[in-house]
């Protein structure tokens, strides 16, 4: 197995934070807020490692810290602290200075500045929200929400934008002739799959899914699955795939981590975890999924 | 090299030579020191109150008064007009302030002062022209907040810009910005050209002169040294293009490859006519 992505120590914390909070906080205190000082810490010492074509799961209940951590791992908001980094990639060796000398993996991605971290992000990584109007700008056209990452890229060419984006459309089943409309006019399962497009237009290695299924109803949830699934297999992804459905899960990943109140509580294979759960809070959530 | 020599020249000591303090002068000068520095940066400096509201011109005002010294030859322009009120009123500020002498030919000026236009004859290398800026953020149409402008220049994430050409053209078929054209300078910063119509935009790339532009309202101010890439935002398949005058001319000079404003007349017709008023009038004289 060839590894794509390693972090550990993954931590974000909202607050001043106090010398109580480590006792205070986590999984077996059952709430990820400090009695003492309030600080919230929405992900704590978070540890994973991703190969190449693999997809992890994520679960756990809302709060638990997974949109934060996937988050983390795009750069999105304020840094938190931890170590992540990324094996070599052919997208990323424009990047300067991110690979030391023979060193299979990149520096710490989470302290380079921001604009390597924009690079790093527009070459090897994609993401898909759950609520479409973050990942999209919907008063602009659909076509012009894929041109966006590429003219981030570098693409100055209107015709072959054009037709990269109607060929991406085409393959995440939005007729192309209605391109050039906003996602406004169209469904939240469209929208969700005009996100996809978006987050595949840079070809990026990796691709990030943050509850892409929640909201919509049970037919255009699985078209939409179906959808991951094949592109997953056509263009050869990793992914990291974060859910509280566990059938979403079971359907697309290999291995799964349980997060609780910003803690891991378990990982490893997605059957064996939902077979034999060992962590109590795993066993309340299986039994609760599977009635 | 010379650019900065210009900006480093003497002021002189008497404290009240023109209108501001040797401190305003100091302040000024040091921020265009750096806007040279950083082709395209917007430096921010303490814009002073001026005997004049603020967005008329007071960014332009203040870089000329800083620079002024007694042996310069000043023009003003207004919209390529040297006759127009504002213009005459700031060149008679000048006048009275700095004791210098005024003109309306760009060859004979050493320091020109323009709002909205860029001089048709070619400047030279002994010459500074001075842009005055209105709205010195060329990111605003795309992104209202100034902490954000200021991280996407710093990141030189410019992906927003793009996009908002890419949306004229497919809405529109081509792009319709027809003043204030985004330009990228130096390969690195997009920058606001002022609203010079595009006509002018190309006289910015590889110029002899100094461009310097003020904006006295937004306390902002940036530079286009000599010699330095100045390229409007264009695609591989939808090129920049300026105005098309082909087949007019001006009605009073005859002069063709300038730009024209179309004065209707009363009968419905349109006549052309220099925007330039002082090229129109050299060339009459």
């Amino acid at each position: 197995m060839d590894p794509l992505l390693r972090a550990h120590g993954l931590t974000r914390r909202f607050g001043p934070g106090c010398p109580a909070c480590l006792e205070s906080t986590g999984a077996r205190a059952g709430t990820n807020r400090c009695p003492h000082c309030g600080s919230v810490w929405a992900c704590r010492d978070v540890s994973l490692e991703l190969h190449r074509e693999e997809a992890l799961g994520i679960v756990g209940e809302s709060g638990s810290g997974k949109s934060t951590l996937v988050r983390m791992l795009h750069f999105d908001g304020e840094p938190g602290s931890g170590f992540f980094e990324l094996g070599r990639i052919p997208a990323l060796e424009g990047v300067p200075d991110l690979y030391p000398e023979g060193s299979p993996w990149s520096r710490n991605l989470l302290s380079l500045d921001r604009f390597r971290q924009r690079k790093v992000r527009d070459a090897a990584m994609g993401i898909v929200y759950q609520h479409p109007h973050l990942g999209l700008r919907m008063g602009v056209s659909a076509g012009g929400n894929i041109a966006e990452r590429l003219l981030s890229a570098g693409w100055r060419s209107i015709g072959e934008m054009r037709g990269r984006a109607a060929d991406l459309l085409e393959r995440t089943e939005i007729p192309t002739e209605r391109m050039d409309e906003p996602p406004r006019n169209f469904s939240g399962g469209m929208q969700q799959r005009v996100q996809i497009a978006k987050a595949l237009s840079g070809d990026p290695p990796l691709l990030l899914l943050d509850e892409v299924t929640t909201g919509l109803d049970l037919s255009v949830q699985a078209r939409v699955l179906d959808l991951v699934r094949a592109l997953r297999e056509e263009l050869r992804l990793s992914m990291v795939v974060v859910s509280h459905d566990l059938g979403v899960i079971r359907l697309l990943c290999q291995r799964t981590l349980v997060m609780k109140n910003g803690q891991v509580v378990e990982a490893g294979l997605t059957d064996q975890i939902l077979q034999d759960p060992q962590h109590a809070y795993t066993q309340l959530l299986v039994a609760s999924q599977l009635q | 090299m010379q650019a900065l020599e210009w900006i480093a020249r003497g002021v002189p000591h008497r404290e009240t030579y023109a209108f501001l303090d040797n401190g305003a002068k100091k302040d000024v000068r040091r921020a265009l020191l750096k806007a040279v520095a950083i082709p395209g940066y917007q430096v921010p400096y303490g814009s002073r109150e001026m005997p004049l509201a603020r967005g008329w011109g007071t960014g332009g005002i203040q870089i000329t008064l800083s620079l002024l010294l007694p042996e310069d030859r000043v023009k003003v322009i207004d919209q390529g007009c040297d006759g127009s009120v504002n213009a005459v009123n700031i060149k008679k500020f000048y006048e009275r302030v700095g004791g210098v002498a005024v003109t309306t030919d760009v060859s004979e000026a050493t320091l020109v002062q323009t709002r909205h236009r860029i001089p048709e004859e070619r400047m030279t290398d002994r010459q500074i022209l001075v842009l005055q800026v209105p709205y010195p953020e060329a990111l605003r149409e795309v992104e209202p907040s100034e902490a954000a402008t200021r991280r996407m220049h710093a990141e030189a994430d410019y992906a927003r810009m793009w996009l908002h050409l890419y949306e004229d053209i497919v809405r529109h078929g081509e792009i319709r910005i027809s003043y204030r054209y985004p330009c990228t300078v130096n390969g690195r910063f997009i920058m606001d050209p002022s609203p010079i119509p595009r006509w002018d935009v190309p006289k910015l790339h590889m110029a002899d002169t100094l461009f310097l532009f003020g904006a006295g309202r937004e306390r902002r101010l940036y530079a286009v040294p000599p010699h330095t890439r100045v390229e409007p935002l264009e695609f591989d398949d939808h090129r920049f293009r300026v105005e098309d005058f082909s087949g007019k001319s001006c009605a009073r000079c005859g002069a063709t490859e300038v730009y024209l404003d179309e004065i209707l007349q009363p009968d419905g017709s349109s006549l052309h006519f220099c925007s330039d008023t002082g090229h129109c009038d050299k060339r009459m004289s």
